[in-house]
């Protein structure tokens, strides 16, 4: 393993669910199975369908807490809708006051108008100004003008309003399919934010294979996204998808 | 393939993949979206592990058809059940009258995508 022993000085939570592209959870997951992170506890929401999942003989709640040292991660597997979104978000934030977090990075996926596939990018967005200086750091672009919807916009709406702050990096995918390659320049980004050395090649090895076995999930996110897109503008036609 | 237990991997959230896809014919149901346009719908299918060669494309009035060999067989183990696919296929009916015959078709990174002009009818009427 070619990972840096260094993990981050300050307590710094990254958070990952089904969003355009699955990118999120595709780069959550990969972080926690590659730095070998334990998991810690779990978020539980009496309006989420009652879901376990059964791995090796374990049972796993959908909605999980991980940590190695200053690092925390809160991964979900299943999508939310517009209700649970918010609920989600101050649970978050929640967790963060209590457990002294000093800012929490948020990924997911966005599609953009003149995305070129060849070389997909990533943009940033930060919800205090004491998150600027990052973006240039470290050379990430600022996400400049669009909408957000969904669980994203509930937790900026969140963090936004409070002392954490928070930072999203949307990376460039394909809105309605697994976007595993998408998730990669997720992945080396937050790994520069982290400064830890991530070695991406189990994913690469694995881009089409994750592809296939992640329809269901990204079909559902897409459901959860276009209800939660309905509630935002009433009267919108959703757009079609088969 | 199955699944190593120290391999990365994420949870599904749901098992009914088992119904939508074809296990007796070991055929996989794609993704796919269809976007409308002034002049043309684009209908895009999710096609991993699938050489171009492999995809068979046709039309039925506007009914749209897509069947793909995998390169490799793709094994999912649901329930207990280990199962094995070997293709991809779905039909996808537009909602309106098409010009399949001037329909076309590109395959970039497994994903395949097909324009398909609508058919123009009708006719125009004067402004008073």
């Amino acid at each position: 393993m070619q990972t840096s022993k260094k993990l981050p000085k300050e307590k710094i939570l990254l958070v990952g669910f089904p969003s355009n592209g699955l990118v999120g959870t595709f780069t959550i997951s990969y972080l926690v199975h590659y730095l070998e992170m334990k998991a810690i506890g779990e978020i539980e929401h009496p309006d989420l369908p009652p879901t376990l999942f059964v791995e090796d003989g374990e049972i796993l709640p959908p909605i999980r807490i991980y940590k190695k040292n200053n690092l925390y991660v809160v991964m979900s597997d299943l999508p939310f809708d517009p209700f649970v979104a918010y609920d989600f978000a101050e649970s978050i934030l929640d967790y963060c006051k209590k457990n002294q977090i000093k800012k929490i990075i948020i990924i997911s996926g966005m599609e953009t108008v003149n995305r070129d596939p060849k070389s997909p990018k990533i943009f940033g967005l930060v919800t205090h100004q004491s998150l600027e200086k990052l973006l240039y750091d470290y050379g990430i672009p600022k996400f400049l003008a669009g909408s957000i919807f969904g669980t994203d916009a509930a937790m900026i709406t969140a963090f936004r309003k409070s002392k954490i702050p928070a930072l999203i990096l949307y990376a460039e995918c394909h809105p309605f399919f697994p976007d595993p390659e998408a998730s990669i320049i997720a992945i080396t980004t937050l790994a520069r934010v982290l400064e830890i050395k991530v070695d991406t090649t189990d994913i690469q090895k694995k881009i089409e294979w994750l592809r296939i076995q992640h329809r269901n999930l990204m079909e559902e996110t897409i459901r959860s996204l276009q209800q939660q897109q309905q509630e935002k503008k009433p009267g919108k036609a959703p757009q079609i998808y088969r | 393939m199955i699944e190593n237990k120290d391999e990365f991997r994420i949870l599904s959230p749901s098992i009914n993949s088992l119904l939508n896809d074809d296990i007796d014919q070991q055929t996989l149901s794609p993704l796919s979206c269809l976007r409308e346009f002034e002049s043309n719908w684009l209908l895009e299918f999710d096609l991993p592990l699938v050489n171009k060669k492999d995809i068979k494309i046709t039309f039925d009035e506007n009914l749209v058809s897509v069947e793909a060999k995998l390169k490799e067989s793709y094994s999912e183990e649901k329930l207990g059940i280990q199962t094995k696919f070997e293709y991809f296929k779905k039909t996808l009916s537009l909602p309106g009258k098409i010009n399949s015959k001037k329909a076309s078709a590109k395959f970039t990174k497994g994903r395949l995508t097909i324009t398909i002009p609508k058919q123009v009818t009708g006719h125009k009427i004067k402004i008073e």
